[in-house]
């Protein structure tokens, strides 16, 4: 308040001129600083809007057909119909609509969510239209939007895929669906259609309106088995965000990478603001101007970038969100769950989160440099020499709170997750970054010192090397920042490397059978659409197979997280597969245990993320019961986070007889043809909508899926690295302005344009070196913070340590190549300076 | 023979916001090697803008400036560069020493811009000569005013140049200081054959040179030659 107080009309007539004038005359800096800004802050509005357009659409498409529900029953495995009578023979003025929910292949559209309800409600809730012909083909409800992409009328037939057969549609009404796509049929022909009789998947209910909700809950909960679940409609989207929370958190966390960077940028441009105003600063304070005016002045002028880098930064974001809306939402279908990425909305809340996020950043970038301007005395009218000579004495107080912060880091990476987000990582990483940027001006010192043999006799070298340590203040920011980036880039590069080495090492352990079966829908995780009952009796008849292991897989509720309650024939798995069990843990012994028995075993990510260990009873609802299943060992398994329970399929049986099988692993007869066992499959099983995957294919589509996932990343890493060229063309611009009169000097003792040119670009060079010595070495230090921390406490996965050496000394070469490019234009301007006028300036 | 350094008809204008300003009119003088001549009077009556015509940092907006008969006006680049390395050195009011590297490595930086034009020792030596050798592995912030103009004077003399262009080379000196720099020139003008061009204020200054240029406004006023 004092600081505003003392804000009149001579400080902003000092604002303009100390300030606003400089800033006007030096447009590409200005511009440089104010885009580096802007470019980090897009990058934070892109991820937020694009993560909730990919991830906030789980409202199901049956709200738009059905109307709101007040409550939905869900059961693992599915709902035994019989409940529905006893549910509708209660007491109270609700409405009890079952709904078996399957995806459904039409050609030319896809996979499209199908629902089988009681139609005769549906049509209630429905425009009823006219001339709808009675026939004895399944009648559905199209959505509009569907129903228009596909050129579709009422009346008119249609075949689908459902279950891997093939059924034939009849259109009995275009439902007006918004933005959703559905197809609805009958909940008889649906369990007909997948042969799930007595089954249904969810029951919603709808509470008259004199009717207590609370109430009609309750007596539900009475009668209904103790492993069903009552939640409200929005507790699956709920579930989704819940499940996408680390994912989103470390995309997020991700994104302000490039703000960092741009606060080192903000932190340098200030403090060059500071010491070419020093003497400025001196005068203005021997003719009154208070401390907090000159405070006020350069933290008006971080404002300044801040404000306008944000606002340019939130339009820029809204426009990359765009960009960026379907690489999240493959992600998140890919390993999460099936989600239709929504409209990018970019809302008031997020444009001022922008703002005041940019304005904040800038401001908190500032202070110290402002307050180093706030202590300049009236009679001051220091030389840069003399800053920087302080600069030089304070390298061993950094030195020390370099030490401190790797300590708090080392500290920090110990804590356990808070409410499950690795918050302790992230602030190790933090802690990281500041430890290594303390130490920036003693390592500078330090290279410089060794690599003086180097410059000996060559007075390019000598004078780039003498210069970056005169401005050491300058050098070990801009060091901090590029480091900063390139470490990122780094750790990240080892950390997604390590993760791909890994998973390409699981899935040679893991898929071992010669041919996969699966039905031919496009994958989603979550989602396990059965194979026809036909075709595993067609698969174990066909020569040359020596076993088949089918696996079912249904998606279950543990502790209100989402996983895959999955079943094989664990036998089958012992001899021929190579599953790989933590250590200590017997493999052999375990397979053994389980058939049989209810028994079962974990993945790591469903064993870290409940607590659970081998010798540990879980508790499973399946179908109507309980079932503690006895933990037999926990396995490696990267392919979901969320996790998985498996059992034996004789387990799975007997709690859920009816549950259809989802794919299955064929493994052929040593030196079979396995050409011609695929095609003997695709011949006899070309009815069922089955697609057949030789083993290789698969693994390749696998890391396919992988490098996809971690596109985002990349692009994220590449926007941190333009921010911090950015601030290395504009810190380099800042040396050649600030030592015009030493350029200028040179070309009066002899120095062509050529040995200017010379001197800047080695500077350029020697900045990118030591910044990718620090980078590297920090980067190290984050990656073992992502691998054995974040990743740890996000998703429980064990990534194995396995640094991408080639791909990082590309990068590290190519960001050392452009930091030398971006000194291009700096080295241009100082070889153009002429020497007469900056020594007559002097 | 031709004087080393001969100026015919120069003159200098500025613009300045559209405006035509003439810092320089009709100069002609010369010099002959070995000599010094002073350029005297008051500020902004053009003596530092004629010490870069001089020395080949300017050119003249009419008129020639000739060394040893060449005309700078029409030397590419790099006859330029490679005339301002062997041919000339320059002596500054302020010193100009660059703040990051030793005395020694002051002296030795135009020998080493021009690709060791002079051979090796001779920065040591010319460091010898204006008696600073000890002061080598010393930083200019570490030497008073005086030691600074007279490691500048070595320095401008490394490459043993033809000419050397001093401009207030005592302005910032006290009056022992200024003696023993002043006693420098004319010794490197004695000793070594070098042409110096000398813009002063002061008449110790003056006292040493062979010819003294009065300039007022841009214009000569008197040449006095003793």
């Amino acid at each position: 308040m004092t600081m505003l107080r003392g804000w009149t009309l001579e400080s902003w007539f000092v604002f303009r001129t100390l300030i606003l004038r400089p800033l006007w005359h030096d447009p590409l800096r200005t511009a440089l600083t104010i885009l580096s800004v802007a470019l980090g802050i897009a990058v934070v509005v892109a991820i937020d809007l694009a993560g909730d357009a990919a991830t906030g659409s789980f409202r199901s498409s049956m709200e738009t057909l059905a109307g709101k529900t007040d409550l939905e029953i869900v059961a693992n495995g599915g709902i035994n119909e019989t409940w529905l009578a006893a549910l509708s023979s209660l007491l109270f003025d609700a409405q009890f609509s079952p709904v078996v929910e399957t995806q459904a292949l039409v050609p030319g559209a896809g996979s499209v969510p199908l629902y089988g309800m009681d139609m005769l409600r549906a049509a209630a809730s429905a425009e009823p239209q006219e001339g709808s012909a009675t026939t004895d083909k399944p009648h559905v409800v199209v959505a509009r939007r569907l129903a228009d992409k596909m050129g579709w009328k009422r009346a008119q037939t249609f075949n689908a895929k459902i279950a891997g057969r093939k059924v034939e549609f009849h259109i009995a009404f275009i439902a007006e669906s918004g933005s959703a796509e559905y197809l609805a049929i009958d909940i008889a022909d649906a369990q007909q259609a997948l042969g799930r009789f007595g089954k249904i998947d969810r029951i919603d209910v709808n509470v008259g309106h004199d009717e207590d909700p609370i109430k009609v809950e309750a007596a539900v909960r009475k009668i209904l088995p103790s492993g069903y679940l009552i939640q409200k409609p929005g507790a699956r989207s709920e579930e989704n965000q819940r499940m996408l929370k680390a994912f989103r958190w470390n995309l997020r966390a991700l994104s302000y990478i490039s703000l960092v960077v741009g606060a080192f940028l903000i932190y340098n441009t200030i403090s060059v603001s500071v010491v070419r105003r020093r003497a400025a600063i001196g005068i203005l304070r021997a003719v009154g101007a208070t401390r907090s005016t000159v405070l006020a002045m350069f933290l008006g002028e971080a404002l300044l970038f801040g404000i306008v880098g944000a606002a340019l930064g939130v339009g820029l974001g809204r426009l990359l969100a765009g960009g960026t809306v379907e690489l999240i939402s493959g992600t998140v279908n890919a390993l999460y769950t099936t989600s239709r990425p929504g409209a990018v909305s970019l809302t008031s809340t997020v444009t001022w989160i922008g703002i005041v996020t940019g304005a904040l950043v800038a401001l908190a970038s500032a202070l110290a440099p402002a307050r180093e301007a706030m202590t300049v005395a009236p009679t001051e009218a220091m030389s840069r020499g003399a800053h920087e000579h302080h600069a030089r004495l304070r390298w061993r107080r950094a030195l020390l709170w370099s030490a401190i912060f790797a300590l708090l880091s080392i500290a920090a990476s110990q804590a356990s997750p808070l409410n499950g987000y690795p918050v302790g990582g992230y602030i190790a990483a933090v802690l990281s970054i500041a430890s290594a940027a303390m130490a920036s001006p003693a390592i500078v010192l330090l290279v410089n010192k060794a690599t003086r043999w180097m410059v000996r006799g060559r007075v390019v070298g000598l004078l780039a090397a003498r210069s970056l340590t005169a401005s050491l203040s300058r050098t070990s920011v801009v060091v901090a920042a590029l480091a900063t980036a390139i470490a990122m880039m780094a750790s990240v590069g080892i950390m997604v490397g390590s993760f791909r080495e890994t998973v390409a090492l699981w899935l040679d352990v893991q898929l071992r059978a010669d041919l996969y079966v699966s039905p031919a829908m496009p994958p989603g995780a979550g989602a396990y659409p059965p194979l026809a009952p036909e075709v595993e009796p067609i698969l174990r008849s066909i020569d040359g197979v020596a076993a088949v292991d089918v696996f079912y897989g249904v998606e279950f509720h543990y502790h209100g997280e989402r996983a895959t309650l999955g079943a094989g024939d664990l036998e089958i798995v012992r001899r021929y597969g190579r599953m790989r069990f933590l250590p200590g843990q017997d493999r052999e012994g375990i397979l053994r245990s389980l058939p049989g028995h209810d028994r079962a075993i974990v993945s790591e990510p469903f064993a870290n993320k409940h607590g659970i260990h081998a010798g540990d009873t879980l508790t499973v609802p399946m179908g109507d019961a309980n079932i503690p299943l006895e933990v037999a060992g926990v396995y490696y398994e990267y392919s979901s986070s969320q996790g998985y329970v498996i059992v034996d399929r004789s387990t799975m049986s007997r709690y859920l007889p009816q549950q259809p099988v989802t794919n299955a692993a064929i493994y052929a007869v040593p030196g079979a043809n396995i050409d011609r066992i695929q095609q003997q499959i695709q011949l006899r099983t070309a009815n069922y909508g089955v697609a057949v995957t030789p083993n290789r294919e698969l693994r390749r589509n696998a890391i396919a899926v992988f490098d996809r996932t971690f596109a985002i990343t990349w692009a994220l890493e590449a926007v941190a690295v333009v921010v911090a060229m950015l601030g290395a063309a504009n810190s380099l611009l800042a040396l050649v302005l600030d030592r015009k009169r030493e350029l200028g000097l040179l070309r009066y003792l002899g120095a062509s344009s050529r040995q200017i040119q010379g001197i800047i670009l080695t500077e350029a060079a020697f900045l990118g070196f030591l910044s990718g010595l620090v980078g590297l070495l920090l980067g190290f230090a984050i990656s073992l913070l992502l691998i054995f921390v974040v990743n740890k406490q996000s998703f429980g996965w064990t990534i194995q340590f396995h640094p991408p050496g080639v791909l990082l000394a590309g990068a590290l070469f190519f960001v050392w190549f452009v930091t030398v490019l971006a000194g291009l234009y700096p080295a241009r301007v100082a070889s153009r300076l002429n020497p007469v006028d900056v020594i007559h300036e002097e | 023979m031709p004087p080393r350094l001969e100026l015919r008809g120069v003159s200098k204008t500025y613009h300045d916001g559209g405006q035509a300003v003439e810092v320089l009119h009709d100069i002609s003088l010369s010099a002959a090697s070995g000599t010094v001549t002073a350029l005297l009077g008051r500020s902004g009556c053009g003596k530092t803008t004629l010490l870069n015509l001089a020395g080949a940092m300017d050119f003249p907006s009419t008129g020639e400036v000739l060394i040893d008969g060449r005309n700078t006006g029409s030397l590419s680049e790099s006859e330029l560069t490679g005339l301002r390395r062997k041919r000339v050195g320059f002596v500054f009011q302020f010193f100009q020493l660059l703040p990051t590297l030793t005395v020694l490595e002051n002296v030795e930086l135009p020998r080493m811009l021009g690709h060791a034009l002079s051979p090796p020792g001779t920065a040591r030596e010319r460091l010898q000569w204006v008696g600073l050798e000890e002061k080598a592995a010393s930083f200019p912030y570490q030497l008073s005013g005086g030691q600074m103009q007279r490691v500048a004077i070595a320095r401008a003399l490394v490459n043993s140049p033809d000419l050397l262009m001093a401009d207030e080379p005592t302005g910032n000196l006290d009056t022992a200081s200024g003696d023993q720099v002043l006693a420098l020139l004319r010794e490197s003008a004695t000793r070594f054959g070098t042409t110096i061009v000398m813009a002063t204020h002061s008449a110790e200054a003056a006292a040493i040179a062979d010819v003294k240029v009065s300039l007022r406004d841009g214009r000569i006023v008197s040449i006095d030659r003793p």
